[in-house]
Parts: structure tokens; sequence; C-alpha cells
């Protein structure tokens, strides 16, 4: 619920109902919050502020929207001192036409204590107790049932609870009212959860025109690549991800990440990453009214000593394979560029499974169950297809099927083998025989059991007369299941 | 006028040097190395794999890959296939598990699976850049509109540069218009007799024609258009015989150890 001021000022009051607010204000105008897309705008709107500091948080106990804090140590020299950046971020925002009020102090509550209720001041450390003393107990973040209860007592100055028996005071108004005391004045610790990484390398630009163009962007992603390079590698650092953030006078912030499958500084590299990653944005990118500020930040640094390229160098190749991986997945997608890797089952879907090419092999590779004697198609389809298979004695091999609506003869088939399903891996209850599945009783528990006979596959190796060689197998063993289904399962070479 | 002729024989043989380099092949009088292995081709160009229906993509994509694994060399150990997001159920993905028969490792392909043929162009294009690939698979299940002439050329001009090799697999009986330089067609024929059944299936056998392309200088030594019945074993390809009887024709060809996958990227690299 929000009120504008037009409406306070006339008495209604957050908590009203809304036929008592009409009793008061019979032009009152009521609108629906669309909370999700206030809360999403709010969150661009604070991405937006990491242009001031790295650290930006929506606080976590407080409203998703209204209320931004940031952390500016460090930041402010940037600016010519606090007072100058705050007077900055509160005028930018105000001419923008946004309402709105701001303060710093070393401590999260004595700064939101300023913002709310002596907005425009700077706090020197240690001169919260003095400062809060004056404002009225509603500063320290309390709910309204809280304050209420304190201005009874006639505490209705942060001040007078100075010095109190803190032991009574928490008997009284519970612990929070002390937690919010010690946040406020530096006695507790109150941790910030940024929104976004702390990146400890990073360079940025300003632009003191607004730019648009995408080509604009990119270029400036190149050049910042090369001041980013230069910083890790007096760091002695290579990263394994790259952030660029750009961020729109409109409070918007685009984000663009791309991977590295090996550490890397090589500026050139990074920059055709972003314009691969930037060719796969197509509609999705829209510079808004401008973009006034670029950032690149590298992010999962690891040490990359100097190497030396050239005449002594064993080049393997793998190197370059993974700036190949990089490159691909960059403007495909890492889910685009996959890499086979053996797992430990005999169920052959799941045997082999596809990862990101880019993705860090395991250092110790697991052991292996080994590979089955029997051979292995060249190709598997994705979806085993249903298939109608003629028999000529139920567990002979296969005569004759019909896939994609033509048939095949068989003249040599080999198998079967049979895999059976992984009861370990299935959450299905174990019973020793059918019998005791049927003793169970009703067909609800019956199905929560697993059942050895359905699940089993047969596969045979089957070949036509023009050489074409299939793997198929059949669900269900056939003393289980009413009618055995076939399905085709993969193509050898 | 004796002039004016050693200017047009001068002009003439710098226009050959020209059309070689532009059609990125060796002066017709270059003698060229005999080929060690059977239908083994020099790095380094692009291939066309033909063969009559998708219902043979495996005999296609099994010949590809064993041409493809024969070009890794130490210090270029990348094979990548290529695929269309879209054809994977009627192609089938490749299965890391079969790659054994090839003397490969599942984690040494890399496979892309593109949205469009316009990327998969593209990633073509910058795999074959990269100097660490041995041999690029495109599978493509129809004819597309977009790999057209021009598009092969492309692929032809950047292979030539980096010595990597394309392989296009297609299926149908139509041949289009290509820059490739060889054109195999790939028909899968009944198997070679299973060693200890004689109602079970065998290990793969290909009737193979070089449609286009030959393999040596000499034309009576591999003329174009010849068929070849072979049978892909762990020393390479074999000629086979009909009746089963074998005629080992591969020279100098080292055994692709069956168990060990992993390994042959190794004794490649102590053989080169």
């Amino acid at each position: 619920m929000a009120l504008d001021q037009a409406a306070q000022a006339r008495g209604v009051r957050p908590g009203q109902t809304v036929a008592e607010a009409r009793g008061l204000l019979p032009e009152l105008e009521t609108r629906a919050l669309d909370a999700p897309r206030i809360v999403r705008r709010f969150a661009d709107f604070a991405d937006w502020h990491s242009n001031a500091s790295p650290i930006v948080a929506i606080p976590a106990d407080g409203a998703p929207w209204g209320e931004l804090v940031l952390d500016i140590t460090g930041v402010s020299h940037l600016f010519g001192g606090e007072a100058a950046m705050l007077a900055s971020l509160v005028g930018r925002l105000a001419a923008l036409g946004y309402s709105v009020a701001g303060g710093v102090a070393a401590t999260v509550g004595a700064a939101w204590a300023l913002a709310h209720f002596a907005p425009g001041q700077c706090l020197a450390t240690g001169a919260e107790a003095e400062t809060l003393a004056a404002l009225p107990v509603e500063a320290l973040r309390l709910d309204m049932a809280a304050a209420g209860a304190l201005r009874q007592f006639g505490l209705s100055r942060i001040g007078q609870l100075y010095g109190r028996d803190r032991r009574a005071l928490k008997a009284r108004f519970g612990v929070a009212l002390l937690t919010r005391l010690d946040q406020a004045l530096g006695y507790a610790e109150e941790t910030l959860t940024p929104r976004q990484p702390v990146a400890e390398h990073s360079v940025e630009r300003r632009f003191a025109e607004p730019i648009g163009l995408i080509e604009d962007v990119l270029e400036t992603a190149r050049d910042l690549a090369l001041a980013l390079a230069h910083r890790l590698e007096a760091a002695g650092l290579g990263a394994q991800s790259f952030h660029l953030y750009v961020y729109r006078v409109d409070h918007q912030v685009l984000t663009l990440t791309v991977g590295a499958a090996r550490a890397t500084r090589d500026a050139a590299h990074i920059g055709r990453l972003f314009s691969y990653r930037a060719e796969r944005l197509g509609g999705e990118y829209d510079a808004g009214f401008g973009i006034d500020m670029i950032r690149l930040a590298a992010d999962r640094l690891s040490p990359l000593a100097a190497v030396q390229a050239g005449a002594f160098g064993s080049d393997d190749g793998l190197a370059s394979l993974a700036g190949l991986h990089d490159r691909l997945s960059s403007r495909l997608g890492a889910a685009a560029v996959l890499r086979a890797r053996l797992a430990n089952t005999y169920v052959p879907e799941q045997m082999v499974v596809f990862e990101p090419a880019g993705a860090p092999m395991p250092a110790a590779a697991m052991p292996l169950a080994p590979l089955p004697e029997a051979p292995r198609p060249l190709r598997l389809l994705p979806q085993p297809e249903p298939i109608t298979v003629i028999a000529e004695v139920p567990d002979a091999p296969p005569a004759r099927m019909i896939w994609r609506r033509v048939g095949y003869s068989f003249v040599r088939a080999a198998g079967p083998e049979r895999l059976g399903a992984e009861w370990q891996h299935g959450r299905g209850r174990l019973a020793l025989t059918l019998d005791a599945i049927e003793a169970a009783g009703t067909p609800e528990t019956a199905a929560r059991y697993y059942r050895e006979g359905a699940e089993t596959r047969d596969y045979y190796v089957a070949e036509d007369a023009g050489g074409r060689r299939f793997w198929l197998f059949r669900l269900g063993l056939s003393g289980f299941t009413e009618t055995p289904r076939w399905f085709l399962h993969g193509v050898f070479a | 006028m004796p002039g004016s002729r050693r200017h047009r024989l001068d002009a003439l043989d710098s226009l050959r040097h020209t059309l070689a380099r532009l059609e990125t092949r060796p002066l017709l009088a270059a003698p060229v190395a005999a080929p060690t292995q059977l239908l083994a081709p020099p790095p380094g160009h692009v291939h066309e794999v033909c063969a009559d229906s998708p219902v043979a993509a495996g005999a296609a994509l099994g010949f590809a890959l064993a041409q493809a694994q024969g070009l890794r060399r130490e210090g270029r150990p990348g094979l990548v296939i290529a695929q269309l997001r879209g054809e994977a159920q009627e192609l089938g993905l490749p299965y890391g598990a079969g790659f054994a028969g090839f003397g490969l490792a599942p984690e040494a392909v890399t496979l892309i699976r593109a949205e469009t043929i316009a990327e998969l162009l593209w990633a073509l294009e910058e795999a074959l850049a990269c100097r660490a690939v041995a041999a690029v698979i495109a599978e493509l299940a129809r004819p597309h509109k977009a790999l057209d002439f021009t598009a092969s050329r492309r692929l032809a001009l950047r292979s030539a540069a980096s010595g990597g090799s394309v392989f296009l697999t297609r299926y149908g009986p139509e041949r289009t218009a290509s820059a490739a330089r060889y054109r195999w067609r790939v028909m899968p024929r009944p198997s070679r007799p299973a060693p200890w059944d004689a109602r079970a299936p065998g290990g793969p056998r290909w009737q193979i024609t070089l449609e286009k392309g030959r393999l040596s200088a000499a034309p009576a030594d591999a003329p174009e258009g010849e068929t070849y019945l072979v049978d892909w074993t762990e020393h390479g390809f074999v000629i086979a015989a009909p009746g089963g009887r074998k005629r080992p024709r591969s020279v100098g060809g080292a055994a692709l150890p069956r168990a060990l996958p992993a390994a042959l990227g190794h004794r490649l690299s102590q053989a080169g």
C-alpha cells in the first residue's frame, strides 16, 4: 500500500480500510499495485546504482521496494567527499522527478534514521548516539505496533532509551527493539547482501554524452578489456568469467556475461567473446535514452603465470580448443556446445551425458564401471521410437519391424542383452516376489512397488538385407507385462 | 612472333599458378605423395559424404568419423560434429559409447547443436579457424538453401588455409553443386561374419564410391569413380572380399586400441 503526499496531507493513513479513507476523502482514487512489476523495476533501479558504488543492497527486512542501501566505503572520494556524494546522488534522482531523501552514516540503522527523519545529513563515525537521541523512536526501523507501545510509556525519543535496563526493555518490548538500537548505534553488526557479486577487479568508463550504438558499446568493451588485462597481469591473475554492465540513463542495467573454459586475460579474446555474445542478443538490445557508463568486471579469478608464447613452447592444441569452445558458446549459448562424458550407469541413454564443452573436467576422474562388451551403436535417438515388431516366437530375436511407416526384414540378429532398470536409483519399494506385491492389498499401494519385469529392457542388434544395423529393445519381460512394447533406440555404423 | 609467344606462355604459367592458388590444389605437374593408407585423403579439404537415405545415417557418420580420426595429429586433436537441433531426432545424436570402435574417447569429440543453418555454417568456419581442430563433421538431414556453392567454397578456402578438413554428410540421390574436393558415396552392406555366431551381425562393412576427386596423382592408381568394398576394423580400412576372405591392404596402420581409446592420441603423438 502506498499513499501520495496529497492524500497524506488530508489525513489518510496507511492501515486504514478503503471505506474509512473514502469517508475522510470522497474523491480518493484507488488503484491496484502491480507488486511484481514494481519489485522488478526497483531491482533494476537498484542495480543501476552500482554505477556509484559496487555494493548496493535492498534491505532484506524492509519493503521489497522503496529503500536502497549503498556501501560507500572507499568510493566517496570519487565524488568529492561524502556530503558531495549524497548531494549528487539525491540531486540526480530529484532532477528526474523522484521524491527522494538520503543520509550518510557509519551504520545502516543510523543512515536509515537520518534519511527518514533528518534527511541530507552526514554523520561522523561515533556521533550516532548524540544525533539519534533527538530523533523519534520510529527512526529505529520498528513496526508500528512496537513504536506505539513505546509512545504509550512516554518513550518518544531515542535518547530516552539510552541507559535503561536492557533486560526490562527486552521483557516489555521484545528483542527486536534492542537489536535495532544496537544496529543503529553500531554495537551490533549488520550485514548487507549486495545485489551483484563484488568484483575485485573491474574497470569502468563514463561518458560525457550518452552513447547508443551496440558497436560503440563493443568498442568500449574491447578498450576496457585491454585495461582489465593490464590490471590482471599486474596481479598475476586470470579470470574465467567476465561481466559487462551497461548502465542506461533511465535506470536500467544490461548485463552481458561470457565465460572462458580456462583462466585468461587475453584482451583480444575477451573482446571477441563479447561481440559474439552481443550477436546472440538480437532484438533484446535496447539502449533506451542512451548509455552513460560501462563497467567490465572479472570474476572467478585464479593465479595465471606469464607464459612464453612461440619458439620453445610445446603446444598440445588444448589451449586453442578451449578458446574455440569459449567463442562457440558465447555466440551459440553454452547448451549448444557440448562434450560427452561417461557416467556410472548401464542405462544406455544415461550412460553418456552431455555437458557444456567449457565445463571444468573433474580433477580426479570417478572410477567408472567397465564399458559393456556388447556392441554399442554410433547414433542414439534422443527419444526411443515405438516400432511394430514381429518375432517368430516370444523371446526370439525380431524378424521384421515397421519403423517410420517403412518395413524392414531382418536377416541376422543377435541378443538379447538384458538391461534391468536400476532399482537403487528409483523410488519404488522393493519386494522380493510378485506375490508379495499382490499381497500388499489395494492397487494404489501395489503401484508404489518397484516391478522388476516391467522396466527391464532386452536389447537386440538386428541387420536387414541392405546391411543396415539397428539397435532395438523390448520393454518389459513377456511374463510380466501383457503386451511387450518395442522401441528403436539406435543405429550402428 | 617468338617474343609474344614467350609472353603468352608466361601469362599461361602465371594463370596456372593463380588457378592453383584459387583452387587450393597443387599444380598439375607437382608430384603428390602416394597415400600410405587405404582411402586416406590429404588434410585440408572439403568432403561430401553422401548416403541414399537418413536410414543409412549410421554408415555415413561412421565413414566420416573413420576418416576424421585418421586426420588427428599431434597438436591437432580436435574433432567437431555439428548438427541442427531440429534434426537430432531424425538422425540421432552421436553416441559416445559407440566411439570406442573408432578409437575415440567420448570426450574427444565436441558436439555443436546449432539452431539455424546460418549458425551452423558460422560454427563450422569458426571451428576450422582453430588450428587444433583436425576435422569438422557437419550433419545435414536434408538439403539447405544456405549451404550452396558459395558456402561450400568458403569452407574450402577456410579448410585449405587452416589445414582442417570438413565432412558434410548428405542424404538422398540428388547431388547439388558444391566446391567439395571429394565426394564419397557410402552404402551399408551386409556385415562381415561375426566371429562365433553365424546368425549375428558383425562389424561394419561399407561399399564406398569415390564419385569425385582422386586420392593419388596417377589416374591409374585410383581413378575417379572407383568402388571399394571395405571393412572398418581395428586396423583401419581393409578391403573386404565378399566370400569372407580378406586381403589386408592397409600399410603401416597402427592398430586402434579398442579397450583404451584414450591412448590413441598419445600413440599418435609419439608416432608423429
